[in-house]
């Protein structure tokens, strides 16, 4: 097992590095001048030059690429192009809590609203409330991130004025403050997700519920409740692990689009930002953290499983 | 609610204006203290027939100036403290505030507040001094003595002095440390007299020396910096949190999340600044902006123009106070004249000679056919003056109301409809389709006037809206056909005709193919000499000549199609006080303002 | 979106199972998906004959700006005097083209890998699988972002943006049908009788595999609509003169609190384009009988 977690480790961060050059060298090709549209009132060439060259961009591509490689490893990014050459690690830190904030609670709101969900579903199978718990899930699938983002505002923030329309305010201030700001943007991104993970529980649990091992184990007089609890639901669970990996793309997705919709200042949309006003250091930065906690989630899934599948376990 | 401040003034109020004007513009242009008295032109302070005096010789003269105190809005004095919190709008992040580097409205803004300069003008445009106490003029205007303000103090606790002025002009002049070195071209030196005194040594008499050069809000190049604040931050952190003299001092400023400011205790003045602390939030996009502000998050928007179909929303709501004037600017369609089918490869031609033209019938065509009206109607809900040159309304004395019905751009559907006949494209038949180049934020708009253009003409374009550095590339490269852009914060004709309408103006085509192209997108031969001339001219009058001459062979020989000059507006919730003294179209100075 | 692969269930003779003739008749007994089906017949109806059917030209900005809905205008008319229901009817024009035409992209480029990889296994399989790999270093939307922004927006870099995003999904799905079905009695039957491998991968693995590969195509179909959505939304999108749903949104979106149609009716119309696609798409898989099985 270890042989595996070891070559998968490694595959994961030649992956990442994989990613990282490609970007640079995209970016790089790619049309529109950053400087000089920083400088465009300006209008001096020669300051614009000197600007160019103080940043190291009249280099050629593949010096460039080494030294920035190179101050990567040792947590460097760089600084950001873009006004006050602030150090690219300082943005990178400023922004990813704020992310991780949306998806964790997205994260949160999703299973705690999925799972009841699922086994409602799956235990009333063919019911009213089965019927509703689908329906509900297959238009949560279907909505727009960001329509149901713009709904929200309007209804909780616009007329309500129950909850802050945009923003965000660390943890530090206080829970209450921090909490509110991302209730709203945690809905509209985890509720596709919840839809899927509800969808999945019930399929899951309605196969748990079928298989011989359960005719057995009622045919020996069990409880319906302590069947479902004990025995079907730790069983219905695993494929559900796998869906955990994929949480983290649909979240991150989401929060891209959210970000943008409520005007916090997160990873997806200091990439965006990035991408747009041509900051290389930042994107290549942005995603090189967006691209290792994907990978990494990714790996953390796999061990997971691997403690739980015995042909991983025990080397196949 | 909405107050149109130009608007208000009663017939007696409108006749002392013109009065007040035409004095200020009485006096011998060849007079190198224009027409003053040595004493009139030195401190302690001067007055305001001194500073109109002053203000006209320069040419920064306009009626907005001028305007009396008593007409009022936010005239309510509340007591201190208190916190605003204000939202910057179309903007991701302040990027920067070192004054050295700084060239946008939303930057000048903030840093009108957090640092000083030598002089300022007062809204009852009495001239005083800001670090000065006094100052005195040589007699032949070419030398300035200025005592320095005892007991002045930066925000890091460092005595202000002598030096402070030295360092800070020696940065300024430094083409490679400040970008407004141009400014100080004519300053010769400055010495130190004492560590209070300090002489400027001028090349040649400048009536803006002591309006523009050294005020507060608008001279650039002279807003006093802490040195010590300089050496200890080095030029990165400086530039997020600046250190000076004035009335508030930042606290905190994190890229792309705001500044925030708060009461400089030790300002000179002790019974300024009245609130507590400011906050400052970009917030690029229009639709959070509104959010924000109907919610109470901000009570304030400053920064960039704000989205003019935000502009109605907010009038129409009853909490907020939207305070419109003519904004200084200009916006325009530009035409590559180097397109095939709009080709006009010399326009040093009299206008009758380029009539003959197709190229240039085409040109024409679609600046005749440019429904103004319907443009500002739709794309900017009725906000705004059509405008048919560089030169906009808020440059008062410059401005020719009378070319939007002298102008050959004049809007005249048939007779554009019988151009483009007559150049081969009948009914647009034959007229290939062009790309009308914008930045995303300009979609809409461009969206209207390809519409326009569409319906009059039957000409087809495209709406290809592109990111800002690429758009500026593509730009000054000349690689587009048409393009939607133009200019803000002209408080001057040097702003808008000098960097614009010139051969060499820096955004005529600065990366093109000079090979294939000898000009950008504009070249008249005698445009460029009175442009030059009227740049160096002291005689108001005679500049003022100049200026139009130029201003309509740019407008008839279709240099763009002017589109119209934006409206400036400040939106704040009714809770803020604030007094019409700070109200200066582009800025935001909030040392007076009070919240209820 | 579902990475996992799936199982068709194959009958004991090992030949590929005949249910063409039962397909409309469970549609139709199936509520869900018969209301998917018709929806989306509705809006296939709209993109085909969009201009017939729009009541007026949706660029035209003839008429006043931010009406309420009326008889004349049924769903009101936008900031610019545009009649908003001829701009929603046109809009189905490029989502379902968008829609459609990725899929067909990834799912052709995703099955040639993915049936290489799986079928000649060694070095080609290495060299495949660390390119999905690469691909699955990222989240598919922020892949199809970073394509655009980069490249610029305009229909067919959108439409390559979001086809090379999905594409993994297929290559691992084809990829684990042909290493299941590669186990099967019949291939080797047919090698021993002398089949070329082309032969091989056409007549027996591609049938057999077909099952949930459709099953995928109208998720990633569903998926792809919303992401053309929102990359319009965030002003990546599409250029033209024929408006998408996502632009009319992210246009309206400064209106909505005066004109609250601008908001809802382009979102009503997102949304039951994909709700339809995905009933039929859930009709589809209870039909072929998909049963899920973890990544092989």
């Amino acid at each position: 097992m270890y042989q595996y977690l070891i070559r998968r480790t490694f595959g994961a961060l030649v992956v990442m590095f994989a990613v990282a050059t490609l970007v640079f060298i995209m970016l790089r090709l790619v049309p529109g001048d950053p400087i000089a549209a920083m400088l465009y009132d300006v209008g001096d060439p020669a300051a614009i030059e000197e600007i160019r060259r103080n940043l190291g961009l009249d280099r050629p591509i593949y010096v460039q690429y080494g030294i920035w490689l190179g101050n990567a490893l040792q947590g460097d990014f760089g600084n950001s192009i873009y006004g006050s050459r602030v150090e690219v690690s300082r943005l990178l830190l400023e922004a990813l809590p704020r992310t991780l904030s949306i998806a964790s609670i997205s994260f949160v709101v999703a299973i705690v609203i999925a799972i009841p969900a699922g086994l409602i579903a799956a235990t009333r199978r063919n019911t009213g409330a089965d019927y509703a718990v689908t329906l509900i899930a297959f238009i949560g699938l279907s909505m727009p991130d960001f329509w149901l983002a713009i709904l929200l505002i309007i209804v909780f923030a616009a007329n309500l004025h129950w909850l802050p329309a945009i923003g965000y305010v660390p943890l530090s201030e206080g829970f209450w403050p921090w909490f509110s700001h991302l209730i709203l943007p945690s809905i509209a991104v985890g509720t596709a997700f919840s839809a899927i993970v509800a969808r999945m529980i019930r399929s899951s649990m309605l196969e748990v519920l079928n298989m011989d091992y359960m005719r057995v184990a009622r045919s020996k007089g069990l409880s319906e409740m302590t069947l479902v609890w004990s025995h079907a639901f730790p069983n219905a669970l695993i494929p559900v692990v796998t869906v955990i990996g994929i949480a983290f793309a649909l979240l991150m997705s989401g929060a891209v689009v959210v970000e943008n919709v409520f005007a916090i200042k997160g990873l997806g949309r200091l990439l965006i930002q990035g991408i747009l006003n041509r900051d290389y250091p930042v994107v290549q930065g942005a995603i090189l953290v967006v691209s290792a906690i994907f990978v990494f989630s990714n790996l953390l899934v796999d061990v997971l499983y691997s403690f739980i599948d015995p042909r991983i376990r025990y080397g196949s | 609610m909405t107050n149109k401040t130009l608007d208000e003034l009663s017939l007696a109020q409108r006749a002392e204006l013109e009065k007040e004007l035409g004095e200020a513009y009485d006096f011998d242009p060849k007079d190198p203290m224009f027409g003053l008295s040595k004493d009139e032109l030195s401190g302690p302070d001067m007055s305001r027939r001194a500073v109109l005096r002053l203000m006209a010789a320069g040419g920064t003269l306009t009626a907005m100036n001028m305007l009396p105190l008593a007409a009022g809005f936010g005239d309510v004095q509340a007591a201190s403290g208190g916190v605003l919190t204000c939202g910057w709008s179309g903007v991701g992040q302040i990027v920067t505030l070192d004054p050295a580097r700084i060239d946008q409205v939303v930057q000048f803004q903030i840093t009108s507040n957090v640092l000083s300069g030598l002089m300022h003008i007062n809204p009852d445009l009495v001239g005083e001094g800001d670090l000065t106490e006094s100052w005195e003029v040589n007699g032949d205007g070419t030398e300035y003595l200025f005592t320095l303000r005892k007991g002045v103090t930066f925000h890091n606790g460092d005595k202000f002095d002598a030096d402070d002025v030295l360092f800070t002009y020696n940065r300024s002049k430094d083409s490679t440390k400040s970008i407004h070195s141009r400014v100080l071209n004519n300053v010769n030196s400055v010495e130190k007299v004492n560590d209070l005194q300090v002489r400027f040594k001028l090349a040649k008499p400048q009536a803006s020396f002591l309006t523009k050069t050294l005020e507060r809000s608008s001279g650039r190049a002279m807003t006093i910096v802490s040195r010590n604040a300089l050496e200890k931050m080095g030029t990165a952190q400086f530039g997020l949190t600046p250190v000076g003299t004035g009335p508030f001092k930042i606290v905190e400023h994190q890229l792309g999340q705001g500044v925030v400011m708060e009461k400089f205790e030790n300002y000179y003045d002790p019974s300024r600044p009245k609130l507590d602390k400011v906050i400052i939030k970009p917030i690029s996009d229009p639709e959070p902006l509104a959010a924000a502000m109907e919610s109470g998050d901000i009570q304030l928007i400053g920064g960039n123009p704000l989205a003019p179909e935000l502009i109605d929303r907010f009038t129409a709501n009853p909490d907020m106070v939207v305070n419109e004037v003519t904004g200084p600017g200009f916006q325009s369609i530009w035409i590559n004249p180097w397109h095939e089918h709009m080709k006009v490869a010399d326009f040093n031609k009299p206008v009758s000679e380029l009539m003959k033209e197709k190229g240039f019938m085409v040109r024409l065509a679609f600046a005749k056919a440019m429904d103004r009206e319907r443009y500002l109607k739709l794309a900017q809900f009725g906000h705004g003056t059509p405008a048919f040159g560089t030169i906009n309304p808020a440059m008062g004395f410059y401005y020719d109301k009378g070319l939007e019905k002298t102008s050959t751009q004049t809007f005249d559907v048939k007779e554009a409809q019988r151009l483009m006949a007559e150049a081969g494209y009948p009914g647009g038949k034959g007229f290939p389709e062009l790309r009308l180049a914008t930045t995303p934020s300009g979609r809409r708009e461009s969206t209207v006037v390809a519409d326009i253009l569409r319906k009059n003409l039957g000409v087809k374009i495209q709406v290809e809206a592109k990111e800002w550095s690429v758009n500026v590339e593509e730009f000054d490269s000349m690689r587009w056909d048409l393009r939607r852009s133009g200019s803000g914060g002209d408080f001057d004709p040097d702003d808008a005709i000098v960097d614009w309408m010139q051969t060499e103006s820096k955004f005529n085509g600065r990366k093109r193919d000079k090979s294939k192209m000898p000009f950008g997108y504009f070249s008249d031969r005698e445009a460029d000499d009175l442009i030059s001339q009227q740049s160096t001219e002291a005689d108001p009058v005679k500049r003022k000549a100049l200026v139009q001459k130029a201003n309509k062979i740019t407008s008839d020989k279709v240099a763009s199609i002017f589109l119209f000059h934006p409206a400036d507006i400040l939106v704040y919730h009714k809770r803020v006080n604030f007094p019409k003294q700070s109200r200066i179209p582009g800025l935001v100075d909030l040392d007076r303002v009070t919240m209820s | 979106m579902t990475k996992y692969a799936t199982v068709l269930g194959i009958s004991d003779e090992g030949a590929p199972v005949d249910r063409k003739s039962g397909f409309f008749t469970a549609i139709r007994k199936d509520k869900k998906a018969s209301f998917g089906l018709i929806m989306l017949s509705v809006f296939v109806f709209f993109a085909l004959f969009a201009s017939w059917v729009s009541p007026h030209d949706p660029t035209a900005m003839d008429f006043d700006m931010m009406l309420p809905p009326s008889w004349e205008f049924p769903l009101g008319t936008d900031d610019l005097g545009r009649d908003l229901l001829s701009r929603i009817i046109h809009g189905t024009q490029i989502s379902l083209f968008v829609g459609v035409t990725t899929v067909v992209i990834a799912l052709v480029l995703g099955l040639i890998m993915g049936v290489a990889a799986g079928y000649f296994g060694g070095w080609i399989d290495m060299v495949i699988m660390r390119y999905i790999d690469l691909l699955w270093a990222f989240p598919n939307f922020i892949i199809a972002v970073y394509l655009v922004a980069v490249f610029g927006a305009g229909l067919l870099n959108v439409i390559v943006a979001i086809s090379l995003a999905f594409l993994d999904d297929f290559a691992r799905i084809a990829r684990s049908m042909v290493l299941i079905i590669k186990e099967e009695q019949y291939i080797s039957a047919a090698r021993v009788s002398g089949a070329s491998d082309f032969r091989i991968m056409w007549r027996h693995i591609l049938p057999n595999a077909a099952a949930p590969i459709i099953v995928q195509a109208t998720v990633c179909v569903s998926y792809a609509i919303l992401g053309e959505a929102t990359l319009s939304f965030l002003g990546l999108g599409v250029e033209s003169e024929t408006p998408t749903w996502g632009l009319i949104l992210a246009d309206g979106r400064s209106f909505i609190s005066r004109a609250w149609w601008l908001g809802i009716f382009p979102g009503v119309a997102i949304m039951l384009t994909v709700l339809s696609i995905n009933f039929l798409g859930d009709g589809l898989r209870d039909y072929l009988d998909v049963r899920e099985v973890k990544d092989v």
